[in-house]
């Protein structure tokens, strides 16, 4: 008969086993689906037996009753030590290939080392004695907490590489010579070239940026101006038609935003308001109105009323109220819709494209597509612009992160 | 002498509900007077009425011989303690207790060293003079709960307000701050409006007790006076029962020798 501690010890090593090689499984069938995709047939079949072999130790690991499943499981995961090495060897050895091989390789070398260690071989012989099993939870405690932040890792590493991707790309293509999209990535000389272009004193590149930054902070302010007021009345006052006109709100967020450009144009056009930075202004705050209404109202509402009821009381008026005690709760959420304006009008292209057709008036993301023009395409100063033209945004996000984190977990106010 | 004067006063709410069906009460300059009654009574809606924080639907309410029934909460002169203490929590705790007087304008306005020293003063009487600086979110329960009675009193208001204040607070401090709460009365002697559904609380603290049932006044007067000789059923029921069985539990649980 089993003791307790028998019965319910499992190392923490074969948990991490079960759970990380379905993973790695998953890894290996993607890896060989790509492979497929390049016809790379030798390399398919070592992924695919490499998988099928990860799968196989999956379902044979020891269980601490059959002696020979850790047997037969050390010796799987030498066979696909094996075939991750054959496979390496056999591929390009490229960087992509030494990651991909690390997918067979390594949780291959991991479970040997671990099957090998002696308190579990004892333990999947079925031999661990009480208080070896005793032990052997006490050191589970210490051990999942370190196993679980190093699989976070590897995966956070892998949301990063995704995420980063795209913008190394970008990168070698500005500083790349010539104007060309395509080729290998890291093999041609770098040069700044297409940066300094852009940065040049004659270059479009400041007008644009100067529209932008107008029109972008323009449409902060105004949206807040509006927004904040509108949404603390919806929280706080009841009046004929709130309900009517919260849903309006929503109704008009229904719409594709192509449905009304032409409206919109004639509106603009009757106004006088083409080829202004007002016109951009006044059609961006509209549109990202309804949406800073309701985040702000759902935060306005969590700050508690007997608040306000105390500022009455210390001889505040209503304006003063929301002056002195809500809006400086609210700052958080506050914060957060005004970064969301910004990025709305700052990211905005058709609307832009549709009303202001000079280059004068061009904003940057209308300005940027005009350098892939029909006559001449400048990938490279495109991708160098495109490049320069996040770094605003980049770094409002590094100075708001703490406000977006608040703001985004609204009602973390509490008296 | 100040003096509270609830004049057939009336609380209708748009639905046609009245929570305070036609309340003529005096409190009297000093006293302590505790609203007591079971939840849905009206006893708070009674006290919001004379902050200002509801409007009243008929009748009038005077203080100190003035009309305040259209007057704004900020006017009346009132310090309110609330249940959750609603302590600003983007100030301090020297700003909490200053703000209200950092509000008044024109001639009743205090100089900044004034103000300083009041709060001073303020932090001293109610044992916050370490805990000035800190946010509220840094104090325990019961500092926040002496915040917010010094925020009360730093005006020196003439009536002080207070609803179910001690409600949010565990059983041991409960029983400290009603000693605490009773002890600055009879040191400010300031007039007080006391709003509670706990017959003990009631009981201990009051001058004067007012029992409210379904927005009507059921009876007031001192508390041994309405405990031994109840007006009414309601009254019987809700406060000499209560008490008695509270006693007779006490009493079986340590049998006299």
């Amino acid at each position: 008969m089993k003791s307790l501690s028998q019965r319910w010890y499992e190392p923490q090593e074969i948990t991490t086993l079960r759970l990380w090689l379905p993973i790695a499984v998953g890894v290996n069938l993607l890896l060989s689906s790509i492979e497929w995709i390049r016809e790379d047939w030798l390399s398919l079949q070592l992924s695919l037996l490499g998988a099928f072999a990860l799968g196989v130790l999956w379902l044979v690991l020891p269980d601490g009753e059959h002696s020979w499943k850790r047997d037969v499981a050390m010796g799987k995961a030498g066979a696909v030590l094996i075939i991750g090495i054959i496979h390496y060897a056999s591929g390009m050895q490229m960087l992509i290939d030494v990651w991909s091989t690390l997918w067979l390789t390594g949780p291959a070398a991991i479970a040997l080392w671990w099957l090998s260690s002696p308190v579990i071989s004892a333990w999947a012989k079925g031999t661990l004695s009480t208080q070896g099993a005793e032990r052997g939870l006490a050191r589970n405690k210490v051990m999942a907490p370190r196993l679980g932040a190093v699989g976070s890792h590897i995966m956070l590493m892998h949301a990063v590489f995704i995420v980063l991707l795209p913008v190394f790309w970008i990168l070698d293509v500005a500083m790349s010579p010539g104007n060309i999209l395509g080729g290998d990535i890291g093999v041609s000389d770098w040069t700044g070239e297409h940066f300094s272009k852009m940065l040049d004193g004659d270059s479009s590149f400041w007008i644009w940026l100067r529209n932008s930054l107008v029109v972008s902070l323009g449409t902060t302010v105004m949206g807040l101006a509006l927004a904040v007021p509108a949404a603390y009345a919806f929280s706080r006052f009841k009046f004929g038609g709130r309900e009517a006109s919260m849903f309006a709100f929503l109704l008009v967020q229904m719409f594709p935003g192509i449905i009304i450009l032409v409206p919109y144009f004639l509106v603009m056009k009757t106004l006088g308001l083409l080829n202004t930075s007002l016109g951009l202004i006044l059609a961006y705050s509209v549109t990202a109105l309804p949406l800073c209404v309701w985040m702000l109202k759902g935060f306005f509402d969590t700050v508690p009323r007997e608040l306000e009821e105390a500022a009455l009381l210390d001889g505040c008026n209503q304006f003063q109220v929301f002056w002195k005690v809500v809006l400086p709760l609210s700052l958080p959420a506050v914060a957060v819709t005004a970064l969301f304006s910004f990025l709305a009008a700052w990211n905005e292209y058709l609307l832009a494209l549709t009303f202001n057709t000079s280059n004068d008036m061009y904003t940057l993301p209308v300005g940027l597509a005009s350098l892939i023009s029909s006559t001449g395409q400048a990938w490279g100063d495109f991708a160098a612009a495109s490049l320069l033209v996040s770094i605003p945004v980049v770094i409002l996000f590094i100075v708001f992160q703490k406000f977006l984190i608040q703001g985004l977990s609204a009602g973390s106010v509490k008296g | 002498m100040v003096e509270v004067r609830y004049d057939s006063v009336t609380k209708r709410y748009e639905n046609g509900f009245e929570a305070v069906k036609d309340l003529n009460l005096e409190i009297k300059d000093g006293e302590f007077l505790v609203l007591l009654g079971p939840s849905g009574c009206g006893k708070s809606t009674t006290l919001r009425m004379l902050a200002g924080l509801e409007d009243v639907s008929e009748g009038s309410i005077m203080i100190d011989g003035a009309k305040v029934t259209d007057l704004p909460p900020g006017a009346r002169g009132l310090g309110m303690v609330f249940q959750s203490y609603a302590l600003y929590p983007h100030m301090t705790i020297a700003e909490n207790l200053s703000f209200g007087l950092r509000m008044v304008k024109g001639e009743g306005r205090l100089a900044d060293d004034e103000i300083v020293k009041r709060v001073q003063e303020t932090a001293k009487l109610m044992e916050l003079e370490d805990q000035l600086d800190k946010k509220p979110k840094q104090l325990s329960g019961g500092q926040r709960q002496r915040v917010a009675l010094g925020r009360g009193l730093i005006r020196q208001p003439k009536v002080l307000l207070m609803d179910e204040p001690l409600s949010n607070l565990d059983a041991e401090l409960r029983h400290q701050m009603r000693t605490e709460i009773r002890r600055l009365h009879e040191t400010l002697g300031t007039t007080t409006v006391y709003v509670t559904h706990d017959q003990i609380e009631a009981m201990t603290l009051a001058d004067r007790i007012a029992i409210l049932d379904e927005g009507e006044l059921q009876q007031h007067g001192a508390p041994l006076d309405v405990y031994n000789n109840p007006s009414n059923d309601f009254v019987k029921g809700f406060l000499c029962k209560h008490i008695d069985e509270i006693v007779e539990t006490a009493n079986n649980l340590f049998p006299k020798e």
